[in-house]
């Protein structure tokens, strides 16, 4: 369903997969601060392509992986930018050039020039996400949080255990329908699906906490299984990306 | 020997310092599952955003949805912190699925989680009337807008921004902590919260 | 509570690790419990004493307070289940329920019967280490001990795979090692082979016995299928209907005391145990009674011709179906089969072969990919939800997945036309769940054998003509399997068919009149039943089959402990 749920290994352990997720991260709020001063379409456009080159070569992920990702935020993006552009302040302005007009529709080219910076901005930001999901596993993710960024360890792994539930519930969301409808139910998405929903969600929650007590959760101090260090690329994809903000934010001046 | 002889069960009426495992689990599963209705709600919701042009009150009437968590999941297991633990996961599990707000779904997260947050603290967490409950989700859906309006709406007329801001307040009192009562309600009903201060219902009294 | 990183913040070898690895005895006295609002308690008065090491087998009737029981030994009762406790309940030195919960962890592990629902992490090795972690254990500890506990359960090499690509008996197996890695002092197992095939249930039995023998930690078994598990046991702890012990002692001794009165409660008893009692099972209600006379006609005349190519009128008709969860990757492979009125189908195979996947795709809640389904002549896929649910009912391998309702009394009464709403009653009270005491539960508060009569309560009210049932025995005492038993009769009398997916020989050998093997997707047996001949030929004589060879005599071993 979710294309983004299971991760291959030949992503996770590509170059990029093996940079610390708390760098990624790191990484992808400068650029999102960055990109947040302009509301030029070059710095976004530019990012967005650094982006998908980056995940493309460097973590190894198919183009066509990668497109399925990206292609609901594009759409959503597209939305953003259309009520942007009707609803702008330019567009009140009586002197601003008109770019369309569509009966009481009157939409100025300043306001669709911000329309389309806007546009970038947002696909910018959700590529770099992708690129972020596409190479980054979710256990490395949250072990990096709690090791490198001081994330509380009973939270970080409470919401990872959480989080691995998901394949469950989306089939439990199927049982449910079916349950339904062999009861003779109209087989709808009927709204007392989503309480449905909740209380699988609330059933699974207690089995995992109670399966994660009996295993000494919480105890004290813990130590790790899985190697986590600092490395030599982490340092070098932190400089990495905030040369090529600076880089992008050079080009809107 | 002498053996131990006592009631164990939820406090009676406020948060019980601490989070047990079982609360974290379940905030986060709560957040968990939100982050995927967010997923699948945020690709619905730009890609009607061209309809909603012709009533842009309705859109925000919807946006609701993305600040559930913040409080039912306090509403339930009523800890310190939970508003803000809910709405991050749900934000973070949306970004990680791939959203189009990327990791701004994570600032917004924190942004709406502490909206909601700041007024359960004000009470000290004891008080989970309506009236408290609602506040929380308004402060939640005033800390959205704000958001909002910086980074993807500044270019937006001023009315238009005000017009957004009731319509999420209206759609924050009835969507967001109307329906996590009654959601709460149900659950505690179904016989799924024992154990939490947030509604469990003693089995054998009828639902009413 | 964020901590510091850092591989070399804590000093390798706790002082109590090795105590970790140390059975630790186990002491009950007048312990009773009462669930939060229940209206009686579910235990009273028991009192038990376990020395280390020694294993010890908890068997009782469905609702007895067995899982509750094991729940107090691993200290999640009181602590997650709100009620009123007393007594004394001590674990090595700990006592209970006072110990923090926490420091319990490091003596008590617990095996829950759902084996996907304890699996915490994203690999398997991952997973098995969860708990040591959690113990600080020095990471050069962890590595050695993860592979070891891998290949002691029988995963060897498999650390990397995602355990949601595992069988259902290899997670078991798994849960297994995530509580066995930490070397617990007591080992609490509740159903533990509960969904698992014969295959799956030796490999942990096996295991069972190693740890046993070698005294590794001491075991608390909970089941209700005794075959395998009695041989393991030094203790057996029989508790009542009123959840009090009707007996506590070593297997023989509970037995030559209470052996009668365990059978009368409902309680399973090993096959050759059954037979050397007195008296011999006649209150149960064999299928066929009398062979020869009851399987006359449905499939065609004669029982050999009861196969797909029999006559008469199928209720359900598949043709070449092939379908599967993920593209490329087909679950079920070219089925073709018939089911006529009358026949009484199990559908047996391995963990994984796509036998609930196949019972979905009869009643329509799955669209095959290739190849088609008629259901009473139509596609049931695309039947509208009314007239699917009168021809056909479904229970679900887990009950809880069915449930939609919120109280037992509306789960059993939700569709029903109103002139029928008192069939609801009869049929709750003929599994067991009076309405009185049960009618205004909720369905998440019962045991795992209540739930699962539920379920079935739900879909048999209905009368479906074609019953698709997804380890309908699974989890109940003797009472419960034979209500159930009786009740398909009268389905079956009426003219319905079933179809029943199940891992349990006694239901084959009790029940069916034709068997369905799967492996892999394919069907790859289609064949009668043969029915035992004589009229007292018990059910218990003819499931020789369950009993494992690797079991048998295993018990002759081990020294005594006590
Ligand atoms: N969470 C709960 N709240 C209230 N009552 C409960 C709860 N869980 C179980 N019960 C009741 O307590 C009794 C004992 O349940 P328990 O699960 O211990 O039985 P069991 O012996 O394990 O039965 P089974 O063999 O069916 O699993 C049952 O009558 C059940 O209905
Ligand atoms: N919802 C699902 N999504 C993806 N794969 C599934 C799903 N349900 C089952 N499978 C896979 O299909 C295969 C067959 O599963 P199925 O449940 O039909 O087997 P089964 O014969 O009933 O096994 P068991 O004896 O363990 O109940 C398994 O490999 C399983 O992992
Ligand atoms: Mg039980
Ligand atoms: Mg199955």
């Amino acid at each position: 369903m979710i294309v983004q749920l299971v991760v291959p290994d030949s992503q996770l352990d590509s170059r990029l997969g093996r940079v610390s997720p708390v760098i990624k991260l790191g990484i992808a709020f400068a650029w999102l601060a960055g990109l947040a001063l302009t509301t030029d379409a070059r710095p976004p456009v530019f990012l967005a392509l650094i982006g998908v080159v980056a995940a493309v070569t460097l973590g190894a992920v198919p183009v066509s992986r990668f497109a399925r990702g990206a292609a609901p935020l594009a759409i959503a993006a597209g939305g953003i930018a259309v009520f942007s552009a009707v609803f702008s302040t330019h567009n009140a302005d009586p002197a601003a050039v008109v770019a369309v007009a569509l009966g009481p529709l009157r939409i100025t080219t300043p306001a669709l020039l911000t329309a389309v910076g806007l546009f970038a901005r947002i696909v910018a930001i959700g590529t770099t996400a992708v690129t972020f999901s596409q190479t980054t596993d979710s256990t490395r993710l949250v072990d990096s949080l709690v090791r490198h960024a001081g994330v509380s360890p009973r939270f970080g792994y409470g919401a990872l255990a959480a989080y691995q539930s998901i394949p469950r519930l989306a089939d439990d969301l199927g049982a449910l329908r079916a349950s339904r409808r062999i009861r003779g139910m109209r087989w709808t998405w009927h709204p007392r699906l989503l309480l449905g929903l909740l209380v699988r969600a609330i059933r699974q929650g207690d089995a995992l906490a109670l399966a994660m007590d009996a295993r000494a959760f919480g105890l004290g101090e813990r130590t790790w299984y899985r190697d986590l260090r600092w490395q030599g690329r982490d340092l070098v994809a932190a400089i990495a990306g905030l040369a090529l903000l600076v880089a992008a934010l050079m080009l809107a001046c | 020997m002498s053996g131990s002889s006592f009631a164990s069960g939820p406090s009676a009426g406020g948060a019980s310092p601490g989070w047990r495992t079982r609360d974290i689990v379940i905030t986060a599963i709560i957040g968990v599952a939100f982050g995927v209705v967010f997923w699948a709600w945020n690709v619905v919701y730009g890609a009607a955003e061209p309809i909603f042009a012709a009533a842009p009150w309705a859109r925000d009437a919807l946006y609701g949805v993305w600040l559930i968590p913040a409080v039912l999941a306090p509403v339930i297991v009523r800890k310190p912190g939970a508003a803000l633990f809910a709405e991050l996961v749900a934000a973070g599990v949306s970004a990680y699925l791939g959203s189009q707000w990327g990791v701004d779904a994570l600032l917004s997260g924190v942004l709406q989680g502490l909206g909601a947050e700041v007024v359960f603290a004000a009470t000290r967490y004891r008080s989970w009337s309506f009236p408290t409950i609602a506040g929380a989700a308004v402060l939640s859906a005033v800390a959205a807008w704000g958001h909002d309006w910086f980074l993807y709406y500044s270019d937006v007329s001023t009315d238009i921004q005000v017009l957004r801001g009731i319509a999420m307040a209206v759609s924050a009192v009835f969507f967001v902590a109307g329906g996590s009562v009654l959601l709460a309600r149900s659950l505690g009903q179904a016989g799924v919260l024992d154990g939490f201060p947030g509604g469990p219902v003693p089995q054998g009294t009828r639902a009413g | 509570m964020a901590s510091p990183a850092g591989p070399s913040r804590r000093a390798p070898g706790r002082a109590d690790l090795a105590a970790e690895g140390a059975p630790a005895a186990i002491r009950a006295r007048d312990l009773a419990f009462t669930y939060g609002g229940a209206s009686r308690p579910t235990l009273r008065d028991v009192s038990f004493e376990l020395g280390p090491g020694e294993a010890l087998l908890i068997v009782g009737a469905s609702g007895s307070g067995k899982s509750t029981l094991g729940r107090a030994i691993a200290g999640l009762v009181p602590g997650d289940f709100p009620g009123e406790w007393s007594g004394t309940l001590r674990v090595g030195d700990l006592d209970l329920p006072t110990t923090a919960r926490a420091a319990l962890a490091g003596v008590v592990g617990m095996v829950f019967q759902d084996p996907g629902s304890q699996l915490i992490m994203d690999r398997v090795e991952d997973d098995v280490a969860f708990g040591l972690e959690n113990r600080a254990w020095p990471v050069g500890a962890m590595r050695a001990r993860v592979p070891d506990v891998l290949a002691q359960v029988g995963l060897a090499g498999l650390g990397r795979r995602r355990p949601n690509t595992l069988s259902g008996g290899q997670q078991q197996r798994l849960a297994l090692a995530g509580v066995l890695a930490a070397r617990p002092g007591v080992l609490v197992l509740d159903e533990p082979t509960a969904n698992l095939d014969p295959d799956g249930t030796h490999a942990v039995f096996g295991l069972l016995h190693e740890i046993r023998e070698r005294r590794l930690a001491t075991i608390v078994l909970i089941e209700h299928r005794v075959e395998a598990a009695w041989p393991l046991a030094d203790r057996v702890l029989a508790l009542g209907r009123d959840g009090s012990p009707i007996d506590f002692g070593t297997p023989d001794d509970v037995v030559a005391r209470s052996g009668e009165r365990l059978r009368a409660e409902g309680i399973w008893l090993p096959r050759a145990v059954d037979a050397a009692l007195p008296l011999l099972p006649t209150a149960l209600p064999l299928l066929p009674t009398a062979p020869g006379a009851e399987v006359r006609d449905w499939s065609g005349g004669a029982l050999a011709a009861a196969s797909p190519v029999a006559a008469g009128v199928p209720l359900v008709l598949a043709g070449e179906v092939i379908f599967g969860y993920t593209p490329h990757e087909p679950i079920v492979r070219q089925a073709t089969l018939a089911v006529r009125a009358g026949e009484r189908v199990v559908l047996v195979g391995p963990n994984g072969s796509g036998k609930s996947t196949l019972g979905r795709l009869l009643v329509g809640l799955l669209r095959p990919w290739y190849g088609w389904v008629r259901l009473a002549g139509r596609d049931p896929a695309s039947l509208p939800a009314r007239a699917l649910a009168r021809d056909a009912g479904y229970i679900f391998q887990d009950p809880e997945l069915g449930f939609i309702a919120e109280r037992v009394i509306d789960e059993v009464r939700a569709g029903l036309p109103a002139a029928r709403v008192g069939d609801a009653d009869a049929m709750l009270e003929r599994l067991g769940l009076p309405p009185a005491e049960f009618g205004q539960r909720s369905p998440y508060r019962l045991s795992g054998g209540e739930a699962r009569r539920l379920s079935l309560a739900a879909t048999l009210v209905r009368r479906p003509s074609l019953l698709v049932l997804d380890e309908p025995t699974y989890g109940q005492d003797r009472r419960g399997y034979e209500a159930l038993l009786e009740i398909l009769r009268e389905r079956i009398d009426d003219g319905a068919a079933v179809i029943a997916a199940t891992h349990d020989e006694r239901l084959v050998a009790d029940f069916a009149n034709r068997r369905i093997e799967m492996a892999e997707g394919w069907i790859v047996a289609d064949e009668p039943v043969a029915v035992a001949s004589g009229r007292d030929a018990t059910a218990h004589q003819r499931q020789a089959v369950i009993e494992g060879p690797a079991v048998a005599g295993a018990r002759a071993g081990g020294p005594d402990g006590s």
